[in-house]
């Protein structure tokens, strides 16, 4: 029988290593498989990558992604459910919480300027790194290339850009 | 370094240490070691678990951010972003076919759907709506400025309905038609029956046509509604609404049903109609399985049930075996 593909080999090596990391990140073994089985159907139905440098570190990597998906599906459910009980509600003398969501709304667009006008206030280099991984979607290797700094100068410009950030939120 | 003077020094290493990490973390030079130590460091401490989330939630906040903060540095050379490549060979997207109203026309336009057997698809309608169809199912969509109006043919669709209070959302499926008050709920429609679970939220169902009429019926979360063609009423039960749901994930989940009525569901995932002899109608089958087609998937319905199986050129006979 043929080898597995690396990123299926690492998983069945992997898979209790990966359920004790994400049930400790989301609080719930249930998430956690839940996580874990979606990793396995998208690294089944995928080329290995050209690139893959550890196979482990891929995993761990996507996981976390998928991890970071469902939450943001959890809020916009919430939003929808949310808004939806408006309509549902209505009729009766309380206040349906129509406020709450537009002073929602309203906050998290204020915070998405703060830190967008925080981005605008850091040194150049240090904001055109954070840019170019976020936005541009560059890996360290590539960003470095292109401001001809060295890969470490570039993880040192991120850092400072995102304890700026934090900072910026929670002070 | 910006150190508001009241951090404390705790918060603020945690903080340093959390944004090492999720610097660390997004090289693709990191290791296994790098996320084994990682682990470790949030084990350590709740506080670190928190300052870490506060990295990640001001990084998923800036990806509302508008095209305009992207550097100009890359726009040189614009390279796809991994993770959309991604999501996008995961979600395919599906090809909409415009039929009648002409260009000019103020009509809405009629947008039809199709999916070949065996493959699921999610569809995005203009208003933000979900519906993501299984297999082998046909619908069209109508987003008018007075309501919003899907018709369902052999299909079967969960529909996760964005809220628009001047566009009620219409659902057609045979002699019933389903008016959305809630969120997430499945509607099968197949030979000449229409079932409705509940997810999220309430539905309405009434006859086809009697639009502001009474609802025959409202589903809230956990009911199923099931209508046969012709007949006046509808059936209302409880429902494991992800077990309704199932299919969306590439399984089938039944709990304590009767064969004929597994079968028809399985029927769905063919071209050869299952007939299933009458003494074993009535057998009560809890399974949960993997869609695939018809044959395979009776074929693991038969390991484990006195089931049988015989394959005809024009159908599929299923009986109790001996």
């Amino acid at each position: 029988m043929a080898d597995p593909p690396p990123l299926i080999a690492a998983y069945m090596r992997k898979r209790g290593d990966l359920l004790r990391f994400f049930t400790m990140r989301t609080g719930s073994a249930a998430t956690a498989e839940d996580i874990v089985q979606d990793l396995f159907v998208k690294i089944s139905e995928m080329e290995t990558p050209a690139d893959l440098r550890s196979a482990e570190a891929f995993l761990y990597r996507m996981g976390s992604n998928l991890m970071l998906d469902r939450a943001k599906a959890q809020r916009r459910q919430a939003a929808r459910d949310h808004a939806w009980s408006q309509t549902t509600a209505g009729g009766g003398p309380e206040p349906v919480a129509a406020e709450p969501a537009q002073d929602e709304a309203l906050a998290s667009r204020q915070r998405l300027e703060r830190l967008l006008a925080a981005i605008d206030k850091l040194p150049p280099q240090v904001a055109a790194a954070f840019r170019l991984q976020k936005f541009d979607g560059l890996t360290h290797a590539e960003i470095a290339q292109r401001l001809g700094v060295s890969r470490s100068s570039v993880e040192k410009y991120i850092m400072t850009a995102l304890r700026t950030l934090v900072s910026e939120i929670e002070p | 370094m910006t150190t508001s003077p009241n951090t404390s020094p705790t918060l603020e290493a945690a903080r340093e240490r959390a944004v090492f990490w999720h610097v660390r973390l997004a090289s693709d030079a990191a290791s296994e070691s790098d996320w084994l130590a990682f682990e470790a460091w949030l084990a350590e401490d709740p506080a670190h678990q928190k300052a870490y989330e506060a990295v990640e939630q001001v990084w998923a906040e800036l990806d509302s951010a508008p095209p305009s903060a992207r550097s100009n540095l890359a726009a040189l050379q614009p390279r796809p972003n991994r993770r959309t490549v991604l999501a996008g060979a995961v979600a395919a997207s599906i090809a909409a076919a415009a039929v009648g109203a002409g260009l000019w026309s103020l009509q809405p336009r009629t947008m039809v759907f199709e999916t070949p057997v065996g493959e699921r698809r999610l569809v995005t309608l203009a208003d933000g709506t979900r519906i993501t169809m299984n297999g082998g199912s046909h619908l069209t969509a109508t987003l008018g400025r007075r309501e919003r109006r899907v018709a369902m043919a052999d299909a079967e669709a969960v529909f996760d309905v964005a809220k628009d209070p001047h566009r009620p959302f219409l659902i057609e499926a045979g002699d019933r038609e389903i008016r959305v008050v809630g969120t997430e709920f499945n509607v099968l429609h197949h030979g000449g029956r229409v079932a409705v679970a509940v997810r999220r939220g309430v539905v309405e169902v009434r006859p086809k046509g009697a639009t502001g009429g009474p609802a025959a019926a409202r589903l809230t979360k956990g009911q199923m509604l099931v209508h046969r063609r012709g007949e006046p009423d509808d059936q209302v039960a409880a429902v494991d609404p992800d077990a309704a749901l199932a299919w969306t994930t590439g399984r089938l989940v039944f709990k304590n049903e009767r064969l004929v009525d597994v079968a028809a569901a399985i029927d769905r995932y063919g071209s050869r109609p299952i007939v299933v002899s009458p003494e074993a109608r009535d057998l009560k089958v809890t399974a949960v399985l993997e869609i695939g087609s018809e044959e395979a998937m009776l074929g693991s319905l038969a390991q484990f049930m006195p089931v049988q199986v015989e394959q005809r050129p024009d159908r599929i006979r299923l009986s109790l075996r001996r």
